[in-house]
């Protein structure tokens, strides 16, 4: 399990344009795009034409690779998937029905399946964009900038430092049992993984209680010192205001039309 | 189950949120009255320990495998308004930074899994627990318990805010989520209680709601430093009348409400045998997009005997608890206090060697003199003013 946290640093830190960004624009413009995404009915489907245009232009801007997000966005599919199973008990709208192969789909569940693919998609490439075009320190920063409660956000920093280390504790605890012929494959054989878990708790607690009254005997008063300082410029007013200008025109549209 | 954006409509994300929100201001209070801002850290670096403990996969059926959830886990160790706010962090962590849970669908996901899986799910644990004898059997069956029934309740609220929300119709969507997480429930127990149990066995000072009578019978040593006797009394059982009550009703409530709204809908496959003859005759009002305009949010007028079917099966699930409980107590009560006084006890066999004795115990931290000593005492500090007000 070594190299877990390559998922969030197999990032490349290029220079781009949305790199440069303050983190509270890109973490508003995302929160402003899903719910925009999310408010529109799915029969408009030239305004999700126009979010999906905007989102793989911002994509370009970034200079992400194409075949990464769409690699990292897969990890919506099992939900679609679970909701195409349904798809031929939806009829009961009496909207009317095709029959493809064999297979009878109703119109209503084909809406709904393309209603929760094209906003999942939308909203989780923005996500991406997000997350691969901005550093963890950067991105708590924006959070608190955005004046989410400091619980929230030490809390996040802390797990983000010791999530990972723990992570490859675990790694290789099971290694350890694998080397010892541990081969679970049924529910019965589960219990062993609740040791491991328990050493696994055992000994972040004890790290847990010699970082902080290591913290505490060099001064930690409950703030973090030497956060990087946040910057709103021009660029970010211009992103921020082309955005909301753009989705809010096509929303009002959607509802103008409706 | 963590929801994509998309999946959930405006109104649902907003409620959800709201939801979430008006639990998670509580919660924030709580625990800077309990923790206070300096224990952050600790909060942080557990939230690191759930955050991973959630990775490990176990098996489940011939190479298939689950994950934990752990609100219920960190709800029984850390109590439950801190475990909901480790669990809004771990959350967050993977909405942000990992794109895994929508970030309008954000709110519905902290409810399910962090309020749903860990505050509600605690308190089934904390009236089940006072159901049963104090002791080792009796604490680990209430955790099995509330274990198993977090992962079912996470995954019934999530069906219900898609049937809300007008994705999945809520017959269907219940009982595919429900009787899917019935299974994976039965592992996160298994887990829940091995931890828990393992835990109990080498560090029990760890353990934020440990119950007086318990922490008396497993350590009588390590309640030396406490002054006014707060872990010592039997105020379990004093207050056992109404925490039953209190259980009792939370459990019927749900089986009245959800019973019949899981029978609402008939076998879907009969359903679409039934629309064939007519499914492609009418296609007026196809693009009104009204989710409920047909089929109206079902549920209040259904049948008595559904409900009659739920309540019998929750006193029947809670007879069996405290049966099993109180087999377990007779049967290990003894030897759990006996386990008690070796530490490391339970943790090794799946651990291999690097788990030695340095799990057990922190260096220069006896049980009940450490951060966690300290921590701890606040926390049943913090219990007694509830219980008095």
């Amino acid at each position: 399990m070594a190299g877990t946290h390559h998922f969030l640093t197999d990032v490349r830190y290029g220079t781009s344009p949305i790199h440069a960004l303050d983190p509270r624009t890109k973490l508003l413009s995302v929160l402003a795009l899903a719910a925009f995404a999310v408010s529109t009915p799915p029969t408009a489907v030239w305004a999700f034409a126009v979010y999906l245009a905007a989102v793989f232009f911002v994509l370009g801007l970034a200079r992400l690779p194409l075949g990464y997000v769409l690699r990292r966005a897969l990890i919506i599919l099992p939900f679609i998937l679970a909701v195409a199973v349904f798809l031929p008990f939806f009829d009961r709208a009496g909207s009317g029905s095709y029959e493809v192969g064999g297979v009878e789909l109703s119109h209503h569940g084909l809406l709904i399946l393309w209603n929760v693919a094209v906003k999942a998609l939308i909203s989780v490439v923005a996500a991406i964009i997000l997350i691969s075009t901005t550093s963890f320190p950067e991105l708590i920063r924006g959070l608190e900038g955005l004046h989410v409660p400091r619980v929230f956000t030490l809390v996040a920093s802390f797990m983000y430092r010791y999530g990972f280390l723990f992570l490859e504790e675990a790694g290789r605890m099971r290694r350890a049992m694998a080397s010892r012929n541990y081969s679970g494959r049924w529910l019965w054989d589960a219990r062993l993984m609740g040791h491991l878990i328990a050493a696994l708790f055992l000994r972040s607690y004890a790290r847990a209680e010699r970082v902080y009254v290591a913290m505490v005997s060099r001064g930690f008063e409950g703030t973090m010192p030497g956060a990087v300082p946040l910057d709103f410029r021009t660029a970010d007013y211009a992103f921020l205001g082309a955005l909301l200008g753009l989705l809010g025109v096509v929303r009002v549209a959607v509802a103008m039309s409706a | 189950m963590h929801l994509p954006d998309g999946f959930l409509d405006g109104t649902t994300a907003l409620a959800t949120a709201g939801g979430s929100a008006t639990v998670l201001t509580y919660a924030v209070h709580r625990t800077n009255r309990e923790l206070g801002d300096r224990l952050v850290p600790l909060l942080g670096v557990t939230a690191g320990f759930v955050f991973a403990a959630q990775m490990v996969n176990f098996p489940v059926a011939g190479g298939t495998s689950g994950h934990l959830l752990g609100a219920l886990l960190a709800a029984v160790l850390m109590g439950p308004w801190a475990a909901v706010v480790v669990m809004t962090a771990v959350l967050g962590l993977q909405a942000i930074a990992m794109a895994d849970g929508g970030i309008t669908a954000f709110g519905a996901n902290v409810l399910n899994m962090g309020v749903v899986g860990g505050v509600v799910a605690y308190a089934v644990f904390a009236g089940t627990r006072r159901l049963l004898p104090d002791s080792r059997g009796g604490f680990l069956s209430a955790v099995a318990l509330a274990a198993w029934l977090s992962v079912v309740l996470s995954a019934g609220a999530a069906a219900l805010e898609l049937a809300w929300s007008g994705t999945v119709p809520l017959g269907v969507g219940l009982r595919a989520m429900t009787s899917v997480h019935m299974i994976i429930g039965i592992g996160e127990a298994m887990i829940t209680t091995t931890v828990v149990g393992a835990v109990l066995a080498t560090r029990p000072d760890l353990i934020a709601t440990l119950p007086a009578g318990l922490a008396a019978a497993l350590e009588p040593g390590a309640l030396e430093g406490d002054p006014e006797g707060l872990r010592a009394g039997g105020r379990g059982r004093a207050r056992l009348g109404g925490f039953v009550a209190a259980a009792l009703a939370v459990s019927l409530a749900v089986a009245v409400l959800l019973a019949p709204l899981a029978s609402q809908e008939p076998d879907g496959l009969e359903r679409v045998a039934e629309d064939e003859g007519f499914a492609s005759a009418e296609k007026e009002s196809v693009l009104n997009f009204t989710p409920f305009s047909d089929y109206e949010f079902p549920g209040i007028e259904g049948d008595l005997g559904v409900i009659l079917v739920g309540v019998a099966g929750t006193l029947a699930v809670f007879a069996g608890a405290l049966g099993l409980g109180r087999l377990l107590s007779r049967g290990h009560g003894q030897t759990a206090t006996d386990e008690g006084a070796t530490p490391g006890g339970g943790a090794e066999p799946g651990a291999g060697r690097g788990a030695g004795p340095a799990v057990g115990r922190v260096p220069g931290h006896g049980p009940g003199h450490g951060v966690l000593g300290h921590r701890h005492s606040g926390h049943e500090h913090a219990s007694t003013q509830r219980d008095a007000g």
